[in-house]
C-alpha cells in the first residue's frame, strides 16, 4: 500500500468504518509511514476535540411545549385526518381496517368532547344537589328499599317511568327516592347507600348515546352512563372506581325486566 | 391513537438528536425549533411507516427534509452557494500536523464557530457523524447520498476545519507568539 492508496483508508479507518483486512493493511503501513502516521493521529486529535468541544444542543424547553401542543391537537384532530399517500397500499390491506377504526375513534372522541362540555354543568348542578341534600338531611320524599313502592311513586310525579332496582345483595341497598330539578328538568333521584356512603343517582331519559364519563366536581365523583334509555348520572363520596362500576350495573341490568 | 402513541415511543426520545441537527444546520435557536416542530407535524403523520429499530435515522432524515424546505423558503442563497464545488479545491490539498498544536490552546468556541461555518453539505455529513456519531451507511442513507460521496464530503469537513480562517487566526497569533 502507498500513501495514495491509504489516504481515504485512513480517515475510514479513523472513523471505526474499515473492515478486517483493510485495517491489517493500514496498519501496517502506519508503522512504517510517518507521514501517514501522523495524519491518523491528527485525525483522532481533531475528531477527540470536535467531542469535547463542539456542543450537542438539546431540545429547549419551548420546543418541547410547543411539541406538546402539537400532540394533544393532534389528538383531536389526526384520526380524521386523510391517510397520507405513501400509505396506499397498507391502506389497501389492513389500512382501510385503520381507517374505520379511525373514523370511530375520531366519532367517539367527538362525542366524548361533546359530551364532555355540556355535562360539566349538569354535573355541578348534581353535586350541588348532592350537597344540599344531604346538609338539610332530605334525602329521600319516599323512603323504601323496596323497588315495588319507589317506582310507582316517581312514575307519578314524572312524565316517565324510571328503572328501580334494590342492589342490597351488592352492597348498595336502596334507601329511597325523590324528585329533583336538574339540567332544567324534573329527574328521578335514586338513593342508595354504601357502606356509610350515600349515593344519589339522577335518572332522566336518554338524551343521546354518550360514552362513560368520570368527574371530580368539589371532591365528589360524578359517573354519568347511558343505558336501558336512560341517563344515569351518580353522585357520591364512594370511590370512582365501585361507584363507575355500580352505576354501570345499573343501566346494565335495567334492560333486562 | 394509536399513531400518536407510536410517535410518543419511537419519535419522541429522539427529539434533543432532531434538535441538534436541526440547531447546526440553522444555526439559530428559533428557525431550529420552526424546522424540528414542522418536522414533528411530518413524522406524526407518517409514523405508520416507520418500522422499530431505526426510529432516530428516520426522524432525523424528516428534520433534514424539513431543514431544507425551510432553507429553500428562508435562505435560498444558502442551498446555492453551498453545492460545494467551489471549495473542493481549497479543500483537497490539506496539510495537517502544526495547526492543531496551536488549536490546543485556542478558545474551543472558535472550533464550534469553526464547525458552523462549514457548507452546509459538510456541516450536515460532520454533524452526524461526529455529534450524532452515526455511521457512514446511516449518514448515506439520511443524506440521500452514495457512501462514498459521505466519506469525501465528511474528509473535506475535516480538512476545512483544520483550514478554517478562524483557527488560522489563532494559529497566527500562537505561532506569533512563539517566535
Amino acid at each position: 500500500m502507498n500513501c495514495n492508496e491509504a489516504g481515504m483508508l485512513v480517515e475510514r479507518y479513523a472513523d471505526g468504518e474499515s473492515d478486517a483486512l483493510q485495517r491489517r493493511s493500514i496498519e501496517q503501513h502506519l508503522r512504517g509511514c510517518a507521514t501517514c502516521a501522523a495524519k491518523h493521529q491528527d485525525l483522532l486529535a481533531l475528531r477527540a476535540r470536535i467531542g469535547a468541544e463542539v456542543p450537542y444542543f438539546t431540545a429547549t424547553p419551548a420546543l418541547r411545549e410547543r411539541v406538546r401542543a402539537l400532540l394533544a391537537n393532534a389528538q383531536d384532530t389526526a384520526p380524521a385526518r386523510p391517510r397520507p399517500r405513501r400509505d396506499r397500499w397498507s391502506w389497501l390491506t389492513g389500512g382501510f381496517v385503520a381507517g374505520c377504526a379511525a373514523t370511530l375513534l375520531a366519532w367517539s372522541i367527538g362525542t366524548t368532547v361533546i359530551a364532555w362540555r355540556t355535562n360539566e354543568g349538569v354535573a355541578v348542578e348534581a353535586v350541588a344537589m348532592h350537597v344540599r341534600a344531604t346538609l338539610n338531611n332530605h334525602l329521600v320524599q319516599v323512603a323504601s328499599s323496596d323497588q315495588h313502592t319507589v317506582k310507582p311513586w316517581l312514575s307519578a310525579r314524572l312524565d316517565y317511568s324510571p328503572p328501580v332496582q334494590d342492589l342490597a345483595s351488592e352492597g348498595f341497598p336502596l334507601t329511597g327516592g325523590r324528585v329533583d330539578m336538574l339540567n332544567k328538568q324534573r329527574v328521578a333521584t335514586l338513593v342508595y347507600t354504601h357502606r356509610l356512603h350515600t349515593i344519589d343517582v339522577f335518572v332522566s331519559p336518554e338524551s343521546a348515546p354518550a360514552p362513560l364519563t368520570l368527574r371530580t366536581v368539589r371532591g365528589f365523583n360524578v359517573v354519568h352512563a347511558t343505558g336501558s334509555g336512560m341517563d344515569w348520572i351518580a353522585v357520591s363520596d364512594v370511590n370512582a372506581d365501585e361507584l363507575t362500576e355500580f352505576v354501570q350495573r345499573l343501566a346494565r341490568q335495567s334492560a333486562t325486566p | 391513537m394509536s399513531e400518536h402513541a407510536r410517535f410518543e415511543e419511537l419519535v419522541l426520545p429522539h427529539l434533543d438528536a432532531g434538535y441538534n441537527l436541526a440547531r447546526w444546520l440553522t444555526r439559530d435557536v428559533h428557525d431550529a425549533e420552526d424546522v424540528v416542530q414542522d418536522a414533528c407535524m411530518r413524522a406524526l403523520k407518517y409514523v405508520g411507516t416507520l418500522r422499530d429499530g431505526a426510529a432516530r435515522a428516520w426522524f432525523l432524515t424528516i428534520v433534514r427534509h424539513a431543514f431544507y424546505d425551510w432553507c429553500g423558503r428562508n435562505r435560498p442563497a444558502e442551498l446555492v452557494k453551498d453545492d460545494g464545488s467551489a471549495i473542493d479545491m481549497a479543500a483537497d490539498h490539506s496539510s495537517a500536523g502544526p495547526e492543531l498544536a496551536a488549536l490546543r490552546n485556542a478558545e474551543s468556541r472558535l472550533l464550534a464557530e469553526a464547525v458552523g461555518e462549514l457548507p452546509l453539505v459538510f456541516r450536515e455529513v460532520l454533524v452526524l457523524r461526529e455529534l450524532e456519531e452515526l455511521s457512514y451507511k446511516e449518514i448515506a442513507r439520511i443524506a440521500d447520498i452514495p457512501v462514498g460521496t459521505v466519506m469525501s464530503r465528511l474528509a473535506r469537513a475535516r480538512a476545512l476545519l483544520r483550514r478554517s480562517p478562524l483557527l488560522h487566526s489563532i494559529r497566527g497569533r500562537t505561532s506569533g507568539g512563539e517566535q
